[in-house]
């Protein structure tokens, strides 16, 4: 098939219209894809995992952030690390696993051994003036937000991650995210380029016909919506929820919860937002019956009816903390028009399956939306990629922060492109 | 096992079950040099405990192990040991 290649990017990013989808070739041109990597996913930080994937000393976990392959790995003091997954010797690939437990970190082609640290430990049969010392692993910048473990492949990474540490800490603490073990990962690929995948967690105006599992705990008006488009019953239902917000709010704040909106993903070059939310019927969890999946509170959390805190990172990830557990997502890039959708389940590292949770019920409301929001994302792509396709209007009500998104994502292409 | 030499080694028999091979191993020798005496191509590295390179499954037997890093304790509860730094102290099966 024959393609027209797209217009320089600057351009592409100058005749954007405001309020409006992205043109056709953000979502399919290689040489855009080529850019975010570089210049989105090679310069912010970027959510890998948590804490608990590397419980004990010599854990390692290893992701692909593009071409780049990174090692993720806890030392023998119990800090976690992150490493370039890349022999200094001819280059191989050190460790192939997505999750491996090692005394040192060797690569199975000559044997080169680093330890946890990434000294270069031994390597045999080198030149008399080899010097070991020049040869370690290349550190990869890595900052874990209260468990949250997000890295940095450029040398000099945004600076405000501290910024949003400091401000995150208060609200993730009390969930208390390095006690918690991964109850379940599971690895999606979507059909569709990481701003559609994006794009549709930003906004709640598809969820009333789409996650008829989610919107029992979650309210949809967390999400904005027009008074104009809803009828007495639904201005009632939004009514009741306005009333509960700031009620529960002051209520979770009395109990050292911190709960109110921060908003931050369009003014920071590490942009995020967080607020603990409502949950519907028996308050608790994001699950089928609205009740707590695990028996063992997380953390500090006495109060099941403690609601879920969400929280969003520019650019690809999002985290609901419940008083028993936290769902959290990762997104990465895989190709123009495939993405990778990493979502755990986290429970309290004492909890055991079948007596203090059940994996189905565990699991269940986020199986069920992940697979209905795949196949959005799917249905995004096929339409975006028709010569048809135009940007369309966003709802100023429902969509004001896939509007944010895309206003952050094209800031930070400009600023990549400008340095 | 056999009776000691006159100079007081033992020997101990040494199976590897994949290999299909059972070597003789002295008690004064590291399991990895008895089998490379013997013929057997085990992958290896360092030699010195650091690589982990020559790690192998102790099915049955006891031995002796001084590693220096290339193995962790939990690897060890679940049987597993580097060859290149083990001794043996009794008759062993190896899976490899």
């Amino acid at each position: 098939m024959w393609n027209s290649p797209a217009p320089p990017l600057a351009e592409l990013i100058a005749r954007r219209k405001p309020g409006h989808s992205l043109e056709q070739a953000f979502y399919v041109s290689p040489e855009v894809f080529s850019a975010d990597l570089e210049l989105i996913f090679g310069r912010h930080w970027i959510y890998v995992g948590v804490e608990p994937d590397l419980p004990e000393p010599g854990d390692v976990m290893t992701i692909d952030v593009g071409p780049t392959p990174v090692l993720l790995v806890r030392g023998d003091d119990m800090v976690v690390r992150a490493f370039h997954n890349v022999c200094r010797h001819r280059g191989s690939r050190l460790v192939d696993e997505p999750k491996a437990s090692v005394g040192n970190l060797v690569c199975r082609y000559h044997a080169w051994t680093y330890d946890l640290d990434g000294r270069l430990l031994f390597a045999n049969h080198m030149a008399e003036d080899f010097d070991r010392s020049c040869l370690g692993l290349k550190p990869v910048q890595l900052r874990s937000v209260a468990g949250l473990l997000f890295i940095c492949l450029s040398q000099t990474p945004p600076e405000d991650i501290a910024a949003m540490d400091e401000a995150m800490t208060p609200y993730l603490a009390p969930h208390d995210v390095p006690n918690t073990k991964v109850a379940h990962a599971v690895d999606l690929v979507e059909n569709g380029n990481w701003k559609l995948t994006m794009e549709n967690n930003r906004e709640c105006y598809h969820c009333s016909g789409n996650h008829p599992e989610l919107t029992i705990p979650l309210f949809a008006y967390g999400f904005g919506f027009s008074p104009k488009s809803m009828n007495d019953a639904e201005r009632e239902e939004a009514d009741r929820y306005a009333a509960m917000v700031a009620d529960l709010h002051d209520r979770w704040e009395g109990d050292g919860l911190p709960s109110r909106e921060l908003e931050h993903l369009g003014d920071r070059i590490t942009g995020f937002r967080t607020e603990r939310l409502p949950i519907d019927q028996f308050g608790e969890s994001q699950t089928f019956d609205t009740k707590v999946a695990s028996k063992k509170p997380l953390g500090r959390i006495n109060d099941p009816r403690s609601g879920g805190l969400s929280f969003w990172t520019q650019p690809n990830s999002w985290h609901h903390f419940m008083s028993d557990h936290v769902v959290t997502f990762s997104v990465l890039p895989l190709e123009p028009q495939k993405t990778l959708l990493r979502t755990k389940w986290l429970v309290h590292k004492d909890a055991v399956e079948g007596r203090d949770y059940d994996l189905e019920n565990l699991t269940a409301v986020w199986t069920a939306t992940n697979r209905q929001d795949a196949d959005l994302v799917a249905r995004s792509q096929a339409g975006v990629r028709s010569p048809a396709y135009e940007p369309g209007p966003y709802s100023p009500y429902t969509e004001g922060l896939v509007e944010t998104f895309c206003d952050w994502y094209l800031g930070r292409l400009s600023a990549g492109l400008a340095a | 096992m056999t009776d000691p030499s006159p100079e007081g080694t033992r020997t101990y028999k040494v199976e590897f079950t994949r290999s299909r091979r059972i070597i003789d191993a002295p008690e004064d020798t590291f399991i990895l040099t008895a089998a490379l005496r013997a013929g057997l191509r085990l992958p290896s590295s360092c030699t010195q405990g650091v690589c982990g390179t020559c790690k192998c499954r102790l099915v049955s037997g006891q031995v002796e192990m001084n590693h220096a890093g290339g193995i962790r304790q939990r690897e060890i509860d679940q049987g597993m040991i580097l060859v290149c730094c083990s001794r043996p102290l009794s008759d062993l099966v190896i899976e490899r």
